[in-house]
């Protein structure tokens, strides 16, 4: 028998749509975890935010990480960087990012900033991947556009989706946009995201929530564990 | 080149490659007895969107710039409706005052009368809320070479915030209206454009329209 999950207790409706799901059609994105966004000396600390905020749903997620793995849900880590000459950088992306002290490619104290191979860009320890874990590496906020993150999905029969990561209003909720537009049923946890903006990540949970779930599910992290059957 | 007054900055942008995208201003959406009033929500709250809104177009037309509308629907068989949205929107494709809702084709389906489109703009019809995914708009954009976008329409932080997110991982700048963009939810219009210019514009700017048709008939 192939464990399954569901129904997990969501709002707006319980998760899934269509009953339950087995876990080999279900996948955990864990969303950009790098030290960029929530490691000291990262972007987000030069930027001048709180990292504490973004840290917040790193003990949830490793815990939530450790029974998905017992199970052997597939699981996908993105990480949000450029090439090392700035090939892949849009301009104004970098023009905003100097904009505010933080430029993409300059040097700060974890390395030249969401570069790839950069001690900054990488996934921090506590939600590292382990060997084997397909990771998806990202110019944009969205990991659908300009990666092969739909493709590993369709090739391993994946029609579920249980995000993770940060922010919640940036790079989780443009990647469940772009997941909920393909046909994926989506389950954002409130406990292992975190964004710069307390309010912002509150508002990002509560829009996924409307008009019957236009974007998808909300729930945590107890919730999706306790609604596995093995 | 024409500099509006915006949030976080002011926005620069060169007239030959600017479009003006009109999003989701459908009967469906906002017309009172059409599906969206029907879910329970205020249409009012985007129907006051429909004013400025002609004023821009008519400026924006009149200056001889681009414009594209998108349209959100289905085909008539929803073969292009994936069954988790069919499931949560059951609504869809079901007889409604204007016709079967959100199918291509359908009366409720097409653009309010007010901001109905001219002949030679472009009209892009969407299976979701993004205006990117399974649509010509990127192919539309670069042939014109278009780079920066006034993004207008419905509803804020639904098919404007997934359009402008997938348009900004694709280097498009954006300028998101906030008088001629309309949420049925107020509390989402407010932090969905504060999200825009939010982290030094980390999805494009913010401005009022006034501002931009200072501009264009400057």
């Amino acid at each position: 028998m192939t464990a399954t999950i569901g129904p997990v207790p969501a709002d707006p409706y319980p998760w899934p749509y269509d009953g339950a799901v087995p876990v080999d059609r279900t996948a955990l994105l864990c969303i950009d975890w790098q030290t960029d966004f929530c490691g000291p000396g990262g972007y987000v600390d030069a930027m001048g935010y709180d990292i504490e905020l973004t840290r917040a749903g790193l003990p949830a997620t490793a815990k939530l990480l450790q029974h998905v793995r017992d199970l052997g849900m597939l699981v996908i880590h993105t990480r949000e960087g450029h090439d090392p000459d700035l090939s892949d950088l849009p301009a104004n992306k970098r023009w905003r990012s100097a904009r505010i002290g933080a430029e993409i490619g300059g040097p700060g104290p974890c390395g030249r900033i969401l570069i790839k191979g950069e001690p900054g860009w990488e996934i921090v320890p506590e939600v590292a991947p382990a060997p084997g874990e397909v990771i998806v590496d990202k110019p944009g906020k969205g990991a659908f556009y300009a990666t092969n993150l739909d493709l590993v999905l369709r090739t391993h029969g994946i029609t579920h989706l249980i995000l993770t990561g940060i922010t919640t209003d940036v790079c989780v909720h443009t990647t469940m946009r772009e997941a909920n537009d393909r046909g994926y049923e989506c389950l954002i946890l409130s406990d292992c995201t975190g964004a710069t903006d307390p309010g912002n990540h509150v508002a990002a949970l509560h829009m996924v929530t409307m008009q019957g779930g236009v974007f998808g599910c909300v729930a945590t992290s107890e919730d999706v564990i306790a609604a596995m059957e093995v | 080149m024409p500099t509006v007054e915006a949030s976080p900055t002011p926005f620069t942008f060169a007239k030959n490659s600017t479009a003006l995208l009109v999003i989701d201003m459908q009967r469906d959406f906002l017309l009172p007895g059409g599906f969206g009033e029907s879910l329970g929500n205020d249409v009012a709250q985007l129907r006051r969107t429909i004013e400025p809104l002609t004023a821009l177009l008519a400026a924006w037309r009149a200056a001889g710039w681009k414009v594209i509308h998108t349209r959100e629907g289905h085909l008539p068989d929803l073969s292009d409706c994936p069954p988790a949205k069919l499931r949560r929107g059951p609504m869809i494709g079901q007889a409604g005052r204007f016709g079967r809702v959100l199918i291509r084709g359908e009366y409720g389906h097409d653009i309010v009368d007010e901001l109905a489109p001219v002949e030679g703009e472009d009209v892009v019809d969407k299976p979701g809320k993004g205006a990117f995914y399974a649509t010509d708009l990127a192919k539309i954009l670069e042939n014109d070479g278009i780079t920066s976008l006034v993004v207008t329409g419905v509803t804020t932080e639904v098919c404007v915030h997934t359009t402008v997110r997938e348009a900004n991982d694709r280097g498009y700048e954006c300028l998101v209206l906030a008088d001629c963009v309309g949420s049925y939810f107020p509390e989402f219009q407010r932090v969905g454009l504060q999200m825009i210019a939010a982290q030094g514009g980390i999805f494009g700017w913010v401005a009022e329209s006034s501002a931009l048709i200072e501009e264009i008939t400057r």
